[in-house]
């Protein structure tokens, strides 16, 4: 049964091979629009150009061949140059002028071609696709490349490549640069500098004779005011400096309240005191 | 007893149960109902999906696709017809009201019947070109049936189709096997360049398109050749209402579906996909596949110590944020969890005018009929109205565009890094502090201390 099969199978493939479309004759040429001299190259269908064709802005491609089936020239349904741009796939057809006799032709210049394949940096390749009804076998080969000469005077052609729902490129934002400070050893040289002028000062605070000799006799004097009016000072600072580390203004205010009024009681008995110094002349 | 019984046959009913996301409702439009009989499997297999079949002439005056505004039927098939017109209930005006409306509609034409201008009509408004003689017929002299059209060539045998790009969900060629697609006697059409069209099965690039009447002896004028030619094309609208033209009738007849075919120069005898294929694009055109649903949306602040409550309102500068997306696809009669095809990405978009993120959603977790998908990143140090969306729209697939718009606002004034940790500002502080501490000391020596006696400076008397 198997072998029977097989047989039957290899005689109806020896039967299609028998009949089958060719073509013969052919070649292309390239012309310019001037109609100078073409340039004419034959090539068949077991042996394809191995050198791309040349197309330039203003020149014709003319390929010309006799189609048959088996071996008899014949006009077939379907004979097709169709060129292939390789990047993408993208194939384009162009149907030869057949005659009943079987001669095709056609001319295919710059501005037949879709304007994908002018933007295309392979050369694109070009295949005769005959074809018809019947039992005969169509072929389809591949016969010569294509390249575009482009005119470098010539604008690029414009071609947008149409919408198409996908995936979109990632976009990251970019943050803007932090504050940044200059290196701390700087801030460190000028705070110590700063802070150095502390010690400088009330050195030369000494230098010129600063003491404290009144303060027994002030505070002999009226203890409580200069004890309270010095303290509130003191305390006011220390208002300031929980502002600047914890309290809001709604804490502060009350408390800078207390310690002012505090200060104003206090100062009035304290540098009363101070002004008795200056008027008995200690001062 | 009862309620064991009602529960089994409601348990029966939902295994054989295959229903449609939008209805159920199918008007199939025929020349003539003796034409029935020719695609009865197709039909069975529409009725043991739960479609409830309504079968009417173009001429009839009881077919109206509308009634007080609202659609009668929720899907329409039509058949090849023999008439040059579809009649005053079908102009193409209603079918364009029908689609507009979320309606379906699954075009067969072929290439024994002139297509009506009606039809030619509607689908040159969507965009799909078919020959303006409107006899035509797809023929491919490499690519043939060996068994039915040895001369004709008008038979096309073609695998099941990949989708045409990378990154398209695959809804037609799986378990296809060596199975080949018949496509007998069949009108190709041309789309044009929306990206509302895309092509499900596309004709081998040797094929082209003739007129069987003026272009018998020799093509002179190409109408499309190779795969530019749609050999069953698709359109879906923004409202995710789907249109599919399907080149050849003949493909859904009864002797098409698990017939024998042979290819020139392929394996001896192959059976045909038709079936299963035509299942699979009835189940696309009538949303019974390729339908997304959106479960629910959740973002929050991720955050070391911060509330993280669900979709807040308000979120500051420079936040980070998580988000977490459930998508569910319908697969024929349930949701399943929607996987995104290899090569493609669900993406986030944090936009105010225009995306400041774009970002690829990941796949953090699944359950029975959801896919969560997920990111954490940072809010852009913008202030304003924000929104999270996620557009994604496939060819193949209902969109999905969720938009969930939040407020960005600025840093408060107490989220700043304080000075004493800011090293620049220490030279200042250190100003503050000798300032201070000199006052004091000032106040002090100013109250208390006493005057430096001048030093006598003895001046010598001269004699």
């Amino acid at each position: 049964m198997r072998f029977t099969q097989a047989l039957l199978l290899l005689a109806a493939g020896a039967a299609q091979a028998a009949s089958s479309w060719s073509f013969d004759d052919a070649s292309v040429s390239v012309a310019a629009k001037k109609g100078s001299d073409a340039i004419k190259e034959k090539f068949s269908q077991k042996a394809p150009l191995t050198k791309p064709v040349g197309l330039g802005s203003t020149d014709t491609v003319k390929v010309i061949l006799t189609a048959k089936e088996d071996g008899k020239a014949k006009r077939p349904h379907q004979a097709f140059v169709t060129i292939k741009e390789q990047e993408t796939g993208l194939e384009a057809p162009f149907p030869l002028t057949v005659k009943d006799t079987g001669k095709a032709v056609v001319s295919i210049s710059q501005k037949d071609l879709p304007v994908q394949f002018l933007l295309s940096t392979k050369p694109l390749k070009a295949s005769v696709v005959i074809g018809s009804f019947g039992e005969a076998r169509a072929v389809n080969t591949p016969v010569f490349d294509i390249e575009l000469e482009t005119d470098p005077n010539a604008p690029v052609p414009k071609y947008e490549a149409p919408l198409r729902y996908g995936k979109k490129p990632e976009i990251h934002h970019i943050f803007r640069a932090d504050p940044q400070s200059p290196p701390k050893v700087i801030s460190l040289f000028f705070t110590l500098a700063v802070a150095a002028t502390v010690p400088a000062l009330f050195i030369s605070w000494l230098l010129l004779g600063a003491n404290v000799n009144h303060l027994t006799k002030a505070l002999g004097a009226a203890p409580l005011s200069h004890v309270t009016f010095f303290g509130s000072i003191v305390a006011m600072e220390g208002v300031f400096f929980m502002y600047y580390t914890s309290w809001n203004l709604f804490q502060v205010l009350p408390v800078a309240g207390v310690v002012g009024v505090i200060t104003v009681l206090s100062g009035t008995k304290a540098l009363g005191e101070v002004q008795s110094r200056r008027l008995a002349n200690e001062r | 007893m009862r309620t064991l019984l009602s529960f089994l046959l409601l348990a029966l009913a939902s295994v054989v149960a295959a229903i449609s996301t939008s209805g159920n409702r199918l008007l199939v439009v025929l020349d003539d109902v003796a034409d029935k009989a020719t695609y009865s499997k197709f039909f069975a297999d529409l009725a043991e999906r739960e479609f409830k079949i309504t079968y009417e002439t173009p001429k009839s005056d009881s077919l109206n696709l509308f009634n007080l505004g609202e659609r009668t039927y929720d899907h329409v098939l039509f058949l090849p017809v023999h008439t040059k017109g579809l009649g005053p209930n079908l102009t193409p005006m209603t079918l364009l009201d029908f689609v507009n409306a979320q309606g379906n509609i699954l075009l067969a034409l072929s290439a024994n019947t002139t297509t009506p201008t009606s039809l030619v009509s509607l689908l040159s408004e969507l965009d799909i070109t078919l020959p303006t003689d409107r006899n035509s017929l797809v023929v491919d002299h490499f690519n043939y049936d060996i068994t039915s059209a040895a001369d004709s060539h008008h038979v096309l045998l073609l695998p099941a189709p990949k989708p045409v790009r990378a990154g398209i969900k695959d809804f037609f060629s799986e378990d296809a096997g060596s199975k080949l697609i018949a496509f007998p006697r069949g009108v190709g059409a041309v789309l044009g360049n929306g990206e509302l069209l895309n092509p499900i099965l596309r004709a081998p690039p040797t094929a082209y398109s003739y007129n069987p009447k003026e272009q018998a002896e020799v093509v002179d004028d190409l109408f499309a050749a190779g795969q530019q030619l749609s050999l069953v094309s698709t359109v879906q609208a923004r409202n995710n209402a789907r249109v599919t033209v399907v080149g050849s009738a003949e493909m859904l007849q009864d002797k098409w579906f698990d017939a024998s075919v042979t290819k020139l120069d392929g394996k001896p005898v192959v059976q045909t996909f038709n079936r299963e294929f035509a299942k699979r694009v009835s189940g696309w055109t009538f949303q019974e596949i390729g339908v997304l649903k959106v479960n629910w949306v959740e973002h929050h602040l991720e955050e070391e110590g911060a509330p993280n409550d669900s979709n807040p309102e308000m979120y500051r500068v420079k936040n980070n944020v998580s988000y977490t997306i459930s998508l569910a696809e319908y697969a024929w009669d349930h949701w399943i969890g929607f996987n995104v095809p290899e090569s493609d990405q669900v993406q986030l978009e944090f936009s105010m005018l225009s995306p400041f993120h774009r970002l690829n959603l990941k796949e953090e977790s699944r359950r029975l009929a959801a896919v969560h998908y997920h990111t954490v990143f940072t809010i852009p140090d913008q202030h304003g109205i924000f929104n999270f969306k996620v557009n994604y729209k496939r060819p193949l697939l209902s969109n999905i565009e969720e938009k969930n718009t939040v407020s960005v606002r600025h840093m408060a004034h107490d989220e700043w890094p304080r000075s004493y940790a800011i090293s620049g500002a220490w030279p200042w502080i250190a100003g503050i502090g000798a300032t201070v501490s000199g006052f004091l000391g000032f106040v002090a020596l100013w109250m208390y201390s006493a005057p430096v006696a001048a030093k006598k400076v003895t001046v010598k008397k001269t004699q």
